[in-house]
C-alpha cells in the first residue's frame, strides 16, 4: 500500500529509523508531498522555514557568502537548524525540479522530543560523524562473515565404495593426497579419519582387507557450498570436527579443512615480518613482499581501519628498507650516512605501493662517490620487489637526492629563497622525511637547520600554502544533475580533500616546527600548541580517516555508488575540508598571495 | 511566505482532487470497482497527510489476470466496504474540485456508472486529464510527432520518481506529481 511505501523510505533515512513504530505511523499521517520548481528561494535569512523538507527528486544548494556550502539530493533532508533556531544564515535554492516530502514545523519539532532524534539533529559534526560511520558499519555486513564456502580453497575429496578393501581404500587417498575417506553408501556419505585407521585397524582387530565399510560409521556433516563462511566455523565449533564436507546439492565438491579456514581469518603480519628479517636474497624478500600485498587485501576485505593498515605497512617497508641497506652497504659505511624515505611512505600513510620518494645523507667529509654503486644497486633491488619508479626521479639513483647534510643545508636556503613552484614541490616532499636505516643523527641535524631557516618566513610559508587553493573541493559533485553535465561520474579523493589537509598540516607543521610526519601526528601536536582547537582538531582527524579510508579502494569514485551513509561521510569531511582552507587562508593571509 | 516563481501557464485552480480507480477490468459496463484512491492538491502541494484510499466489497470472484494487475486479492478486502457507501464517501471528499486523472474519462465513467442510477445525474465536476495537458507540451516539440502517452512514459518524460506498486493511491500521486510537473 502506499502509505507503506512511503513509510519505508522516511525509515531508510537516519535518523528516521530511530523512530518506533507508532510515532512513525502518527508522523504517516502528517507528511505531504509539495512541489517547487527550479530556482525557488525556499529558506534564507528573511524567509523562515516553515517546515523539514525531504528529497524525493530533484536537488536543493545551500549557499553562504556567495558560497556553495552544501548539496541535498534524493534521499537527503533539511534543514534541522533552520527550524531549532528558527532563522538561518544561509539561503536554500532550488537546483533541480524538487519534489519532496514536507513535514511542517510543528510537527518536525514533536518528534524532536524523541532524544535520539533530537541528538542527532543537535549534535556537532564530530558526534554526527561518527553516529553516521557506526551506522555505516552497522548497515553493513563485516566483510568477513560475507565470505562464502565458494571463496575458499577446498581439497580435493577421496570418495569410495564400501565394498573396496580398506587396503585399496588407503592406497586411493595417498594416491590422491586427501586427507580423510569417504565411504558412498547408498546416497550417504560416511566418513574414515587416520583416528580410526588407527583405532580399528591398527590398534584393533580390523584387517586391512576387509571392507571399507566395517570402519566407515560416521555419517559425514556437511554444508552447502553456497553457505556461509562462519557457518563452517560454527559446525566445527559444534560438533569439535577439524573439517566439514562441501555439498553442492546431493554431491561433494571437496573438503574444508579447519586449519584453512583459521588462517582465513588470521593475521600474517608477524609472519611476514619474521621472514623478512630471515630473508637472505633479494628473491628471498621477493617472495615476501608478495605475501605482503596479500595481507593488505585481506585486512582490507576485513574493513580493518586505514590508519592500522598504513602503519603495519609502513612498519613492513621499512624492515624491508633495512635489508635492503644492510645488503648493498658495507657496515662501515652504514654508519656513515641515512637512508630516508619521504612522501606517503615518509609519513606512513601509503596502503598501496606507491611511487618510491628515498633518498640519501651523507655525512660530512666523506667521499660521495663511495655510496654511488651501492645505491644504484639499493634502488635496482627496490624496483625488483615491485617498488615503483618515481616519476620526478625523487630517489637515491638520482644525484640530487644523494647528499652530504651541508650541501643539503644549501638546499634549504635556496628553497627558502625560492617561489618557484617545482622547488616548493621538493621541499614538500622533504618535508615528510623519515629516517628507515642508518644514522637517524643526519636527519635531525638537517631537520634542525631546516626549521630555523624557515623561522618567522612567513612569505614563503604562504607561497607553500597557497598550494591548497589548486583544487576546488568537489562538494557541487554530489549533484548528480552536475555530474553528468560536467565531469564524468568522477570525484578525485585526492585533489578534492586529501592533499589540502595534508599539505595545509604540512606546511603548518613546518611554521610550528613540529618534528614528526605523519599527519595524524602532527594534527594532534598542532592541537597541543594551541593552533588549532581540540573540535577542530577532531573534526579534521575525522574527515583524514573518511577520505583515506575511502581512497583504499580507489581515489576516483562515483558518487552515486556511494551507499547514502557514505556519501554524507564524505559530504561532510569535504565540509571540514572548506574550512580548514579559510582557516589557512586567514592564517596565512592567503589573499595577499598571487 | 514562500516565494514561487512560476513562469509557466498556471490552470487556475487552488485546489483539484487526482484519483483512480483499480477495477477488474476496463468495460466500464460490465466490470466492477475493486478501489479508489484519491488525493487533493492545494497550490504546490500533494496533500499526502489525507489520502483517500478505499477497497469495495466484491460478491462476485475475481478475474485472475486482473488480478496480476491490480494486485488486490479476494483477501485483501475482507475490510471492504459497500460500494454505495464507497460512492458516497467518494463524493464527500470530492466535492465540487475539478478532477485530474489519467485517462481520467474511464474512471469517471466507473465512478458515474453508479452515480447516475442513485442520483439522477452524472459527475457535473470539471475533468483534467493530464495525458492532454502533456501532449500539448510535447506536441509544440514535435509538431508532426507520435506521442507516446504509455503512463510509464510520462512519468520518466517528467522526471517522476516511480513508487513501484501500482495501486489506487499510489497512482493518484504519482499522477499528482505530474500534474505539478506539468502545469508549474
Amino acid at each position: 500500500m502506499s502509505i507503506l511505501d512511503q513509510r519505508r523510505l522516511i525509515e531508510s533515512i537516519h535518523p528516521f529509523e530511530l523512530l518506533n513504530a507508532s510515532v512513525l505511523d502518527d508522523l504517516m499521517q502528517k507528511i505531504d508531498i509539495a512541489y517547487y520548481p527550479k530556482d525557488t528561494l525556499l529558506i534564507s535569512r528573511t524567509i523562515a522555514s516553515v517546515a523539514f523538507y525531504i528529497i524525493i527528486k530533484g536537488s536543493v544548494v545551500e549557499i553562504l557568502d556567495d558560497e556553495i556550502t552544501n548539496v541535498y539530493s534524493e534521499g537527503d533532508s533539511f534543514d534541522a537548524n533552520a527550524l531549532i533556531y528558527n532563522k538561518s544564515e544561509s539561503k536554500f535554492i532550488v537546483q533541480e525540479d524538487l519534489i519532496c516530502y514536507e513535514i511542517k514545523k510543528p510537527d518536525f519539532l514533536l518528534l524532536m522530543q524523541d532524544k535520539r532524534v533530537q541528538s542527532y539533529f543537535l549534535q556537532d559534526f564530530v558526534t554526527r560523524h561518527k553516529q553516521l560511520k557506526e551506522y555505516d558499519a552497522k548497515s553493513d555486513f563485516s566483510p568477513f562473515l560475507m565470505a562464502k564456502i565458494q571463496d575458499m580453497f577446498l581439497h580435493k575429496a577421496c570418495i569410495v565404495d564400501g565394498n573396496i578393501s580398506i587396503f585399496d581404500a588407503v592406497s586411493l587417498q595417498e594416491e590422491m593426497g586427501a586427507k580423510v575417506i569417504l565411504v558412498e553408501d547408498d546416497a550417504k556419505y560416511f566418513v574414515v579419519s587416520d583416528t580410526n585407521l588407527k583405532k580399528d585397524v591398527l590398534l584393533g582387530d580390523v584387517h586391512v582387507r576387509d571392507k571399507i565399510s566395517k570402519i566407515a560409521k560416521n555419517e559425514v556433516i556437511s554444508i552447502d557450498v553456497n553457505d556461509f563462511l562462519f557457518n563452517a566455523l560454527l559446525l566445527m565449533t559444534k560438533y569439535e570436527i577439524k573439517r566439514v564436507v562441501v555439498m553442492d546439492d546431493a554431491k561433494v565438491v571437496g573438503i574444508l579443512e579447519q586449519l584453512d579456514l583459521l588462517s582465513f581469518f588470521a593475521n600474517h603480519s608477524h609472519i611476514v615480518a619474521v621472514r623478512i628479517d630471515k630473508a637472505n636474497s633479494v628473491d628471498e624478500l621477493k617472495d615476501v613482499t608478495q605475501s605482503l600485498n596479500n595481507l593488505i587485501t585481506t585486512l582490507r576485505a576485513k574493513g580493518v581501519k586505514f590508519r592500522y593498515i598504513a602503519k603495519l605497512v609502513a612498519t613492513l617497508n621499512e624492515k624491508i628498507y633495512l635489508k635492503l641497506f644492510n645488503m648493498t652497504l658495507d657496515e662501515e659505511l652504514q654508519k656513515q650516512c641515512c637512508l630516508i624515505v619521504m612522501g606517503s611512505e615518509g609519513r606512513e600513510e601509503q596502503t598501496l605501493k606507491t611511487d618510491q620518494d628515498n633518498a640519501l645523507i651523507i655525512k660530512d667529509g666523506l667521499d660521495k662517490d663511495m655510496f654511488v654503486n651501492p645505491m644504484m644497486l639499493l634502488n635496482q633491488y627496490l624496483l625488483e620487489l615491485g617498488f615503483p619508479k618515481c616519476e620526478g626521479d625523487v630517489m637515491v639513483s638520482n644525484e640530487f637526492w644523494r647528499k652530504s647534510a651541508k650541501e643539503y643545508k644549501t638546499q634549504i636556503s635556496t628553497w627558502a629563497n625560492s617561489m618557484q613552484e617545482s622547488e616548493l614541490q621538493n621541499l614538500s616532499i622533504f618535508l615528510d622525511a623519515k629516517c628507515v636505516a642508518g644514522d637517524e643523527s643526519l636527519l635531525k641535524e638537517v631537520n634542525e637547520y631546516l626549521y630555523s631557516h624557515f623561522h618567522s618566513r612567513d612569505d614563503i610559508l604562504a607561497h607553500m600554502a597557497v598550494a591548497v587553493l589548486n583544487f576546488e573541493t568537489p562538494l557541487t559533485l554530489f549533484s548528480s544533475f552536475v555530474i553528468q553535465k560536467e565531469h564524468d561520474n568522477k570525484l578525485n579523493l585526492k585533489k578534492g580533500g586529501l592533499f589540502a589537509l595534508v599539505h595545509g598540516v604540512r606546511t603548518l607543521s613546518l611554521e610550528y616546527e613540529i618534528d614528526t610526519s605523519n599527519t595524524v601526528d602532527r594534527i594532534k601536536e598542532l592541537n597541543n600548541k594551541g593552533v588549532f582547537d581540540k573540535n577542530f582538531a577532531t573534526e579534521l582527524l575525522e574527515s583524514f580517516d573518511t577520505m583515506s579510508g575511502m581512497r583504499i579502494r580507489a581515489n576516483e569514485i562515483d558518487p552515486n555508488e556511494l551507499s547514502k551513509v557514505q556519501k554524507d561521510l564524505l559530504k561532510d569531511s569535504f565540509k571540514v575540508v572548506n574550512k580548514f582552507k579559510k582557516f589557512l587562508s586567514f592564517h596565512f593571509h592567503l589573499n595577499m598571495v598571487s | 511566505m514562500f516565494f514561487h516563481f512560476f513562469k509557466k501557464k498556471q490552470i487556475g485552480f487552488d485546489e483539484v482532487v487526482v484519483f483512480d480507480t483499480e477495477t477488474t477490468g476496463l468495460n466500464p459496463k460490465k466490470d466492477d470497482i475493486l478501489s479508489i484512491g484519491a488525493v487533493k492538491i492545494k497550490n504546490n502541494k500533494i496533500i499526502t497527510s489525507q489520502t483517500f484510499e478505499l477497497f469495495v466489497k466484491y460478491e462476485k470472484e475475481i478475474n485472475h489476470e486482473s488480478i496480476k494487475i491490480h494486485k488486490i486479492r479476494p483477501v485483501d478486502l475482507v475490510d471492504a466496504i459497500d460500494i454505495d457507501k464507497a460512492i458516497e464517501l467518494f463524493l464527500d471528499f470530492i466535492g465540487d474540485l475539478p478532477l485530474v486523472g489519467y485517462y481520467l474519462e474511464f474512471d469517471v465513467a466507473m465512478i458515474n456508472k453508479y452515480v447516475k442510477p442513485k442520483l439522477g445525474y452524472k459527475l457535473k465536476n470539471k475533468q483534467i486529464e493530464v495525458s492532454e495537458i502533456y501532449y500539448d507540451r510535447e506536441i509544440k516539440f514535435i509538431p508532426q510527432g507520435n506521442i507516446d502517452l504509455r503512463f510509464d512514459t510520462i512519468l520518466k518524460k517528467c522526471e517522476v520518481p516511480n513508487m513501484g506498486a501500482h495501486n489506487a493511491v499510489n497512482d493518484a500521486i504519482m499522477t499528482a506529481m505530474i500534474y505539478l510537473k506539468l502545469i508549474k
